[in-house]
């Protein structure tokens, strides 16, 4: 059986942060699997979602725009995006896009999990 | 007065690919693949990676409408420090296809607040990751080149009188 291009697992970090573990593509065609995985870490309670990109193999515009979509949903319901795990190609693309304004980006998930007091990666 | 003669662009790789959603990674590959032994840097053949995979995807998308049974032409030529990539798709009618004068440049706030589409980062991608964009057409083929240094430029041969350094 045919993987799908887009694997994502939620997982409960603490009871307000919800980790996102993303595997494989993240395209446009990711936009059903990535709202999914937002739907369900909120019906969890997550206030705030972790996007591990640890296991990310290929990005494009496309998926951009469903990372821009992701953000305007969670604007919406006040919730917040951070990211770790980002090769040095997909940070410079998030620099670029200026999407590292918007998500946090830390270097590993401990720093990520921390939150606001672990601090980012300095731009 | 000396004249330094650039060595003929040479081929490394030439094919054709469907117009089919997520072809643009077999053009990825294809293109890596292809200049393999130039030791690109790591940073800049990915820059090209990612640049080659939206152009054939607006190639795919735009210029060939999706039509499987349209080809996108690509070419890899390495010329002089240059690597350049040409991706060709039948978008060549000015009223057809995706014009890179008229791309609304991507604004992240904007598309935040819901002014923009959150989508529309293709162009963008490509032109902050080459050196180089030229976009031709001749009424029927539309010819998206990219460029990307990938070292200094070698020095060819020297033909006619030199004189370095005379005052």
């Amino acid at each position: 059986m045919e993987k799908p291009a887009t694997r994502l697992d939620i997982r409960q970090a603490d009871g307000r942060t919800a980790v996102i573990d993303i595997r494989g593509d993240v395209t446009a065609a990711s936009e059903s699997a990535l709202m999914s995985a937002y739907e369900e870490a909120a019906q969890q309670g997550a206030r705030r979602l972790v996007l591990n990109f640890s296991g990310l193999e290929y990005m494009n515009s496309g998926g951009i725009g469903m990372l821009v979509t992701m953000l305007v949903r969670a604007n919406r319901h006040n919730r917040q995006l951070a990211a770790f795990g980002l090769s040095e190609h997909y940070r410079e693309i998030f620099e670029l896009t200026r999407l590292d304004e918007a998500i946090t980006i830390y270097d590993d998930e401990q720093s990520a999990l921390a939150g606001p007091a672990g601090q980012g990666r300095a731009s | 007065m000396s004249t330094i003669a650039h060595p003929a662009p040479r081929r490394l790789a030439s094919f054709a690919l469907a117009s089919v959603p997520g072809n643009e990674r077999v053009a990825l590959d294809q293109v890596a693949a292809s200049v393999a032994t130039l030791n690109v840097a790591p940073d800049r053949l990915n820059r090209l990676k990612t640049a080659v995979a939206e152009a054939t995807m607006n190639a795919i998308e735009h210029g060939n409408g999706g039509r499987p049974d349209l080809a996108v032409d690509i070419e890899v030529l390495q010329s002089g420090a240059d690597v350049v990539v040409t991706i060709t798709d039948h978008g060549g009618r000015d009223d057809e296809g995706w014009s890179e004068d008229q791309a609304e440049i991507p604004d992240l706030a904007r598309k935040l607040e819901g002014q923009q589409d959150p989508r529309g980062w293709g162009l963008f991608l490509i032109r902050h990751m080459v050196d180089a964009l030229d976009v031709t057409t001749d009424g029927e083929y539309r010819t998206v080149r990219l460029t990307i240094q990938i070292g200094p430029a070698p020095q060819g041969p020297v033909s006619g009188t030199c004189v370095p350094g005379a005052p």
